[in-house]
């Protein structure tokens, strides 16, 4: 029942996340189209567009990562893995997924930690604070442990690329 | 000590089969913890490897790659080829490789290039009676020419990876006859084994043809010399001038081509975003890892130790060499250009090695790691667009690695060939 919640979750997660990345990829794109045409054709340099694109770059990359893990788009080395017998391998997915999990935990502390410390500082031609810069870690860091916990909990298989 | 346990984590998480992107983040926090430094200063280093203004042009890269594929550029840049040379032995063996370069010089990934031409030209080609293994041969190799050939992704990891040092504009000048050099090792390559099998080749379609599907192709090709032309000139940035493709290649697939649809738009945003995704945490992770060799003095130990091994100059290159395609064969590119460059640019550097030539040799090097198992990203995607298995490929990929091998050799010993044309122009 609670998994059945989880995958449900995690499915509207990752469906509205990898929308929002898209968008911050087009909004990018014309956020850069600006600042050419604001250079060559109106003589006024927008000075806040290139951190603004950065700031919005590091937001959607990080959700597209966690996304990432529920979808296992990530490379990594398979050939060993896929040699052992099924028992063994799927002890060593539970493993896997428990040190990516993990490795979202670190990322919501240590992230957050970041985001905390320079709340106060203001970054200069945005006028938000720093700290908001650091936020896009732990908020990936929360999904990465929900889909990890959707795969040690569900399996992996069934869930790989359904949206597409 | 320390380095055991950083190497020791590394090859035992990635041997297990963990992202390497997780794996690199992993083994930062494990060696940190080791010696007692906090843990935060990982992701620190990890948002400030991923806080460079020079990355934002990747995702664009990545994206405009992405709208020819889907926007119906990347067949009219087939065609041409196919009037060009598909009338000659193996014709479409020719035709893949040329190709390459011209898709290639324009999206600038590799996987992007093997998705795209492989999944027109392999159905082609095995209907035309190729086998399906030549035909995936020469996909997956001609793929990797699209690093060398400007405009690459992979050039700005290195410019930046490099500290800055190292000018864009210089890099995709190097790049340009080392592509063609290696496009031509590889054509030579697929025309031998082509004579040795007895492929076909189809009737030349006249001067006309050719002429016309130039034209046809031209507003696509028309988006590297964007990407190429901005950059050059210094009016745009790399970042400005690949936002500026992108914006083309929306334009001309939706009013000139009309081939665009809206679905395809979205899927290739989409697709633009996981890839962009998984290039950019890894090098984020790997600024981490990186930072930690550095601070180990990784990079003096092992000048230390080749020197031990030998005082010559080409030895040593070679040695490198060998240590990055052997790297190559189980990393993929992003990382190992985060990782390596800071390690053996000051050691080439040393042996009165350009950081220019360095780059493309870098290049070309891990682009052969693409194609090679265990984990080789662009022979995967080709295997899975012919359907075939990677072990019936690698059974007869050998002349097409040794074509890659000798480009490779060529660029590292003869410096005039990367270094005569951005000398020329500064």
């Amino acid at each position: 029942m609670a998994s059945n919640f989880l995958v449900a979750l995690n499915g509207h997660l990752s469906k509205w996340g990898l929308w929002l990345s898209a968008g911050g990829l087009v909004l990018m794109t014309v956020i850069i189209g600006w600042q050419i045409w604001g250079r060559y054709v109106l003589n006024d340099t927008p000075i806040w567009s290139e951190r603004l694109s950065l700031f919005l770059m590091n937001y959607y990359i990080l959700f597209a990562a966690a996304i990432g893990v529920r979808e296992k788009f990530h490379l990594g080395l398979e050939f060993f893995k896929n040699a052992l017998p099924v028992r063994v391998r799927r002890v060593i997915e539970l493993m896997i997924n428990l040190l990516v999990g993990s490795f979202g935990v670190a990322m919501v502390w240590y992230g957050g930690q970041m985001a905390v410390s320079t709340w106060t500082h203001v970054i200069p031609t945005l006028g938000l604070p720093t700290g908001t810069s650091y936020l896009p870690f732990p908020i990936a860091g929360v999904l990465i442990i929900l889909f990890s916990v959707q795969h040690i909990l569900v399996g992996t298989e069934e869930t790989e690329e359904e949206d597409q | 000590m320390i380095l055991i346990v950083l190497f020791g984590t590394f090859f035992v998480l990635l041997i297990l089969g963990v992202p390497v992107a997780f794996t690199l983040g992993l083994s930062s926090l494990v060696t940190v913890m080791y010696m007692d430094i906090p843990p935060l200063v990982v992701f620190q280093r990890m948002a400030a490897g991923m806080n460079v203004f020079a990355l934002m042009a990747i995702p664009f890269f990545i994206y405009a790659g992405e709208l020819m594929l889907h926007g119906g550029i990347a067949d009219r840049l087939v065609r041409l080829a196919g009037a060009a040379v598909g009338h000659l032995r193996g014709g479409l063996g020719l035709v893949n490789v040329m190709s390459s370069m011209l898709f290639g010089g324009i999206s600038g990934s590799a996987v992007a290039d093997a998705s795209a031409l492989g999944s027109t030209l392999i159905p082609i080609m095995k209907r035309k009676g190729y086998d399906a293994d030549y035909a995936v041969n020469v996909t997956v190799t001609s793929a990797t020419i699209g690093l060398t050939v400007p405009p690459s992704h992979n050039m700005i990891i290195y410019s930046i990876a490099a500290g800055g040092t190292v000018s864009v504009a210089s890099l995709f000048l190097a790049g340009f006859v080392p592509g063609i050099l290696t496009g031509i090792c590889l054509m030579v390559a697929a025309y031998v084994v082509a004579v040795k099998r007895g492929y076909p080749r189809d009737d030349f379609p006249g001067f006309a043809v050719c002429v016309r599907t130039f034209f046809e192709a031209l507003p696509g090709l028309i988006t590297a010399v964007i990407i190429i032309g901005g950059v050059l000139s210094g009016i745009f940035t790399a970042t400005e001038s690949s936002a500026i493709a992108v914006i083309y290649a929306i334009l001309v697939t939706v009013f000139f081509y009309r081939s665009l649809s809206l679905e395809a738009f979205v899927t290739a945003t989409k697709n633009a975003v996981k890839t962009t995704a998984i290039v950019l945490l890894v090098i984020g992770t790997a600024a981490a890892f990186g930072w930690l060799l550095a601070l180990n003095q990784v990079p003096a130990r092992l000048f230390e130790m080749l020197q031990s091994i030998s005082d010559n100059k080409y030895v040593l290159l070679l040695i490198i060499n060998i240590i990055l395609l052997f790297l190559g064969t189980f990393m993929d590119m992003s990382p190992l250009i985060v990782i390596t460059t800071p390690i053996f640019l000051p050691i080439v550097m040393k042996l009165g090695m350009d950081p220019v030539q360095f780059g493309i040799v870098l290049m070309i090097n891990l682009g052969i790691g693409l194609v090679t198992p265990p984990v080789g990203s662009v022979l995967f995607v080709g295997c899975a667009v012919a359907k075939i298995k990677i072990e019936e490929t690698v059974k007869t990929i050998w002349p097409f690695y040794l074509a890659l091998l000798a480009a490779l050799l060529l660029a590292t010993y003869i410096p005039a060939i990367t270094m005569t044309l951005p000398r020329l122009f500064q």
